[in-house]
């Protein structure tokens, strides 16, 4: 990959890396014909995010050719993972790139597996980051936003001059809709009912969104946090956001789809007693199949997806719609394994379940005692492959590529050498 | 003057007394070299010079020439002393360290000779506090032998071009590398962290180079935590001259403009760190 960042884009290339450094503390570089993806997920998979910028972003951009004997030139499918405090700093100070860059250049040096940020500052000085990165597959996460009920569409300003009034220890905020209002409120556990806690309430009326849909009342509670991050990026671009959301307890969506560039946020909602019970036993199946090594997932042939989207379709709800989606994912990674493990899927299932199940009053203790975050799901990830043709082979494995090191040593793929 | 009343009293006991009528124009510059507590202060019809050093191989200087206060009065050729460089600049921002010109806090400084405390009489708006730091046995202080005919680089550079640099210099990194050169990359500054390789190029002819004098290619590597604490004197300096001799050794002197224009010195000496990889340069 080679890339030129012209100087009035690499504020906005800073502001991506910033926000999606409240993410993660990893990011991953996917470089494909068209355009470069940034890719962020965080440790417990409950946020993702991903920032694709376009050809036209770039001053230049061309991905790498090495040249073969014989064949001439070869593309070479690079994706690289960077520990976001090493690639931070390059990106430090906004006010500084904003002012003082003139122009980025992005490159991979293959022979010394690195990848070469160079700046070019006022007066005449270049500052040149070579990081070390690791061999990585990027994740995607396996999210049908245009399946969502609700689809609420507003200006970035709108969105960010209203998260002003909640204040800075705030961790999640709710975001409740109806057919005639919106309100984002703070998000105050239950057990903390301290008079103290100050409790703030935005109401909006449909009239400010550009766009308003909303199929199904919902409230969906999320991390502030990220949200943050999404919204000073937006800024930058200064464009209408689209918000995707469903039930509670189902992701929720933010994105910015702009000429040069596309921005997607896909935060995990808290799940509330109702959907719990079935999102927990989804993510209960979908650990255990983690641990076992999910080879089956590879298995799933093409058909399998179609039926798949058939099923989705006819469902009339798309929040039964999702779920059903949800299920037949997991009949085809589990089925082999389902029989055997059943009896642990209960137990993990029940040791994750916030709500205690008829018959569980033993784990109940246990079970409110463990932190809150156990309440937000995890998501579906699946490989980014490299084109459209692997499609099936490598899309919605559900383990991470990465954990699976040993397979990239011995495909001979690159691996960090330091 | 606010002290000219006070002279009388037995200015005679005293070998050293220096009056300033603004405080800051000393405290800022002790600040600049304010990365150990002890300093040791020499005092000549010159003025003023107070060392500190760390781990025996880095040396600051601060030097506040006698112009710089209203009354400088010394009767001895020499006078040396070890003091709390801590509780002396405690002392002196004691009225706070505000910039407001009308708020100025005026210093008398006066010592005795040897065993004897340093007096201090600070006086803002009419209060006068008067304190007493104990001085210590001096150290014999580094001479680090920097002579200006064994210079083989020296560049003169805008702090301001500088400041960046220091301030995101990846501190992971064990070294600061320093390569001067009269071919390209001119001067470079590169760091070698945990998630890579570092650089930081200044070509000759940029406008914030105001002297390039290289007459051979020299590459050193500095202790990263030895330079570190320059970074303050850089904060307040106009400009800043680097120099390395043929040993190696590093000195960076900065001109510091105090409020009523006057123009101070603080310097920075610092040996090479011996272990270079060849392999790495």
């Amino acid at each position: 990959m080679k890339c030129t960042i012209p100087g009035n884009n690499v504020k906005v290339f800073g502001r991506a890396v910033h926000a999606l450094a409240r993410i993660s503390d990893e990011l991953w570089f996917d470089p494909n014909e068209k355009g470069l993806a940034l890719r962020s997920v965080n440790s417990s998979r409950s946020a993702y995010a991903s920032v694709f910028f376009s050809c036209m972003f770039f001053q230049h951009y061309s991905r790498v050719t090495i040249q073969e004997p014989g064949q001439g030139d070869v593309q070479v499918h690079f994706k690289c993972k960077f520990a976001m405090k090493s690639i931070l700093p390059v990106f430090r100070c906004l006010t500084i790139l904003e002012r003082n860059v003139e122009k980025c250049n992005i490159y991979t040096n293959f022979n010394s597996c690195r990848v070469d940020f160079q700046l070019f500052c006022k007066h005449g000085i270049t500052k040149t980051h070579n990081l070390t990165f690791q061999d990585c597959e990027p994740l995607q996460v396996v999210f049908a936003k245009h399946l969502c009920p609700n689809v609420l569409k507003v200006q970035s300003r709108v969105l960010s001059d209203l998260m002003i009034h909640f204040p800075a220890y705030q961790v999640e905020i709710t975001l409740a809709v109806s057919p005639l209002k919106v309100c984002f409120m703070s998000y105050v556990e239950e057990v903390t009912d301290s008079p103290k806690v100050m409790h703030t309430e935005v109401h909006l009326s449909p009239d400010e969104f550009d766009y308003f849909q909303v199929g199904v009342d919902s409230e969906v509670t999320f991390c502030l946090k990220e949200l943050r991050g999404f919204l000073t990026f937006a800024e930058a671009v200064s464009t209408s956001i689209s918000i995707h959301f469903g039930m509670s307890g189902k992701p929720i969506a933010f994105s910015i789809d702009d000429m040069v560039l596309e921005a997607y946020f896909v935060l995990a909602t808290l799940a509330d007693a109702e959907s719990r019970a079935s999102t927990q036993r989804v993510q209960a199946i979908s650990q255990t199949a983690t641990r076992l090594g999910l080879k089956t997932l590879f298995d799933t042939t093409e058909d399998d997806f179609n039926d798949l989207e058939k099923d989705t379709k006819e469902t009339a709800t798309c929040e039964n719609g999702r779920q059903n989606e949800n299920q037949i994912l997991l009949r085809d990674i589990s089925r082999p394994l389902l029989n055997k493990q059943r009896e642990n899927f209960r137990v993990f299932s029940e040791e994750k379940t916030l709500l205690p199940k008829e018959g569980s009053s033993s784990t109940e203790e246990v079970v409110a005692s463990s932190p809150r975050y156990d309440k937000f799901c995890s998501f579906f990830f699946g490989a980014v492959s490299a084109n459209e043709d692997n499609f099936n082979q490598t899309l919605c494995s559900l383990a991470t590529a990465s954990d699976n090191e040993e397979e990239y040593f011995n495909n001979d793929q690159l691996s960090q050498t330091f | 003057m606010p002290f000219s009343t006070q002279s009388e009293t037995g200015d005679d006991q005293y070998i050293l007394v220096a009056n300033l009528d603004n405080v800051r124009n000393l405290s800022n510059i002790l600040k600049a070299i304010h990365f150990k507590d002890h300093a040791t202060c020499f005092a000549t019809k010159n003025g003023i010079k107070m060392t500190v050093e760390n781990a025996k191989c880095m040396q600051a200087n601060a030097f506040i020439q006698a112009g710089i206060f209203q009354e400088y009065t010394i009767k001895e050729d020499s006078v040396v002393f070890r003091i709390n460089l801590t509780v002396l600049l405690d002392c002196l921002t004691m009225f706070g360290t505000s910039a407001l010109p009308a708020s100025s806090t005026a210093l008398r400084m006066c010592y005795m000779g040897y065993g004897h405390p340093v007096t201090l009489f600070l006086e803002e708006g009419g209060v006068v506090t008067v304190c007493k730091i104990h001085t210590q046995e001096p150290e014999e202080t580094l001479d680090f032998d920097f002579c200006s005919t064994n210079v083989i680089n020296k560049i003169i550079l805008q702090s301001e071009g500088l400041r960046e640099a220091f301030a995101e210099l990846d501190m992971t990194s064990e070294v600061l590398q320093i390569t001067m050169s009269p071919d390209k990359p001119y001067f470079r500054l590169s760091t070698f962290g945990d998630a890579g390789s570092a650089h930081l190029d200044y070509p000759k002819d940029s406008d914030l180079m105001e002297a390039f004098h290289c007459s051979q290619t020299q590459t050193n590597r500095y202790k990263l935590s030895l330079l570190k604490p320059s970074t303050k004197a850089l904060a307040l300096s106009c400009k800043v001259s680097i120099r390395t001799d043929n040993r190696g050794f590093l000195s960076l002197q900065y001109m510091i403009r105090n409020e009523d224009g006057q123009i101070c010195f603080v310097e920075y000496y610092c040996c090479p760190d011996e272990n270079i990889d060849e392999t790495e340069l």
